[in-house]
């Protein structure tokens, strides 16, 4: 069974000879091959050399385009800050106001900035891995990515004292959304992953998301043709799990951090696959048997409902983190697995 | 009523995010004849503390901070004093956001405040760059000038100024005061980036760009 077969067994709630981990390893390529930042996110061969310098390490049961959503703010007019050693931010959003933003014209995803390398990414992972490995692309929400435009402080403004402005912009960003999402499928990616900050408590209560995001949620996933995971960046997210599940093409979401796995289940139901959720900040600060032992509790508590891959529940893992704490987590879900004698 | 049970219920609309709530609160604490200055240091600043603690303890999602900032710039407007015809003039003065800082809320209240103290002030905005700040200071001739920011990251940018006014032999010339809510959480801070002083709020801006201004006129100059 490869890496392609047990997360889609593991997503179909069928048998796999092994339970699947995820690890969001992106920049973490270029630790390895040894390349810059800027190299790495702007040259799709440099990228692609990371992602199979990643596999051939790790052996983890996905690669995955870069988790960079300065290439979206920069499509879209935003000026760009590069670092040496973290993904690069948003120096200054393509427009100041929510209502300037709705005049942006709107990028064209083969051909606008660092979109087509991003295509070209998936493209060649796909020529690599296409059922062998799963393909995941990640993107933010669609309620969330208008912060990339303008910025988070605006677009709180927007949403909590301009809902109307907050909802035209939504729509205006929506085509642009729907083609970008459904060209990274096209381009080769098996999974969407959307980082919909606007689901996370840290962000919006429940009344919030349920009443400005949540039907904007369903239409833009309602046209992107593919299969899709909702996460929620890292912060908690079971305070609107419940609302989640019936989503068009959503097969399952990634776990916050904080989030109670068992409290997650029961509030998505049996059929949506649970990922997640070991805490970003923690990988690097811990001991390899400390990554571990959490690894095969969170198991534990998610294993026996079936429909679980464990993997780091924010963005990408921090550069900072030891190579043998990442293999700590596939040897923790070799040892569940034997422990509760997977056999596909 | 005490100061502490108006704060109490200052903080409890801004969990709510009542901002009309907070509103009537604050137009009935003035009412009952508390002097704006005090609904300020008794009343709001310790609900933003209070707030500053649930934020740290994730009590707070951003949407409630969001308004609960909201409702602490709408206190503010409300007691801002009024500029009166016999306010005494106390001079220029440049203040802005640092380069890469576009949180200019406090700024902007500072700003108010120093107006109503007496002083002229120039305000660059947000994200001004160390050398359009010194510029206008000397421009107009201001021997104060104050820089705002509300992230650690960007308030190292403030030390580009400390380095300008030094470079070109200004320090005893013109003063730099900083501020924003990073230096509230890490004193410390001022110092690693420059500043001459701080102050916690906008009601403590005027007396800190006095008293750096008298340490200028110490010198005799301008």
């Amino acid at each position: 069974m490869n890496s392609y077969q047990r997360v889609m067994n593991t997503l179909a709630g069928q048998p796999v000879d092994r339970l699947p981990v995820f690890a969001v390893l992106g920049a973490y390529g270029a630790k390895l091959t040894g390349v810059d930042l800027r190299t790495l996110l702007s040259d799709a061969s440099a990228y692609v050399a990371g992602q199979r310098a990643l596999q051939q390490e790790f052996g983890f049961d996905q690669v995955m385009s870069a988790f960079d959503y300065s290439v979206l703010a920069e499509a879209f007019g935003g000026q760009i800050a590069w670092f040496p050693n973290q993904i690069p931010n948003i120096k200054r959003p393509a427009a100041r106001q929510a209502a300037d933003a709705l005049s942006l014209p709107l990028p064209d995803v083969l051909h606008t900035a660092r979109l087509p390398v991003i295509l070209e990414i998936n493209r060649r992972l796909a020529g690599i891995y296409k059922e062998q490995v799963p393909i995941i692309s990640v993107l933010p929400g669609p309620c969330i990515f208008p912060a990339l435009l303008v910025g988070i402080e605006q677009w709180m403004e927007a949403i909590l004292f301009e809902p109307e402005l907050a909802q035209k912009l939504l729509d205006y960003t929506a085509p642009f959304f729907v083609s970008w999402a459904n060209a990274l499928l096209d381009a080769g990616a098996d999974c969407l992953a959307f980082t919909e900050g606007m689901a996370t408590s840290a962000v919006a209560p429940r009344k919030i998301f349920a009443e400005q995001c949540l039907p904007h949620l369903r239409s833009v996933f309602s046209q992107i043709h593919g299969p899709k995971i909702v996460s929620s960046t890292g912060g908690c997210m079971n305070h609107v799990l419940d609302l989640l599940s019936g989503l068009d093409g959503v097969v399952g979401v990634i776990a916050g951090s904080k989030d109670d796995l068992c409290e997650a289940r029961q509030l998505l139901g049996p059929d949506l696959t649970i990922v997640g959720n070991l805490d970003n900040l923690t990988l690097p600060a811990v001991s390899a048997d400390e990554v571990y032992n959490l690894s095969l509790s969170l198991f534990r508590a998610a294993g026996p409902s079936g429909h679980y891959i464990l993997a780091n529940a924010g963005a990408d893992v921090p550069q900072a983190t030891p190579p043998e704490n990442l293999r700590a987590m596939r040897a923790a879900g070799a040892a569940y697995s034997a422990e509760i004698g997977c056999r596909a | 009523m005490s100061f502490q049970t108006w704060g109490e219920g200052l903080l409890a609309t801004m969990i709510n995010s009542d901002r009309s709530g907070a509103a009537e609160l604050i137009d009935r604490a003035l009412a009952a004849g508390i002097p704006p200055r005090v609904v300020i240091a008794e009343i709001l600043d310790p609900a933003i503390v209070r707030l500053g603690c649930l934020w740290n303890e994730r009590a707070m999602s951003l949407a409630q901070n969001y308004v609960a900032s909201k409702i602490a710039e709408d206190t503010l407007l409300r007691c801002v004093p009024v500029r009166t015809s016999d306010t005494v003039y106390k001079g220029a003065l440049v203040i802005g956001n640092i380069e890469d800082d576009f949180h200019g809320l406090g700024r902007k209240t500072v700003g108010l405040f120093l107006c109503a103290a007496g002083w002229d002030v120039y305000d660059l905005g947000n994200d001004v760059l160390a050398e359009d700040l010194l510029e206008k200071a000397l421009e107009v001739n201001a021997c104060v000038i104050g820089c705002s920011a509300m992230m650690q990251t960007t308030a190292l940018n403030i030390r580009k100024l400390r380095d300008l006014i030094d470079g070109r032999g200004l320090k005893e010339r013109i003063k730099l005061g900083v501020g924003g809510a990073v230096f509230n959480w890490r004193p410390d801070l001022v110092a690693e980036v420059g500043g001459d002083g701080t102050a916690r709020n906008a009601v403590g801006a005027d007396e800190l760009f006095t008293r750096l201004q008298a340490q200028v006129r110490g010198y005799g100059k301008p």
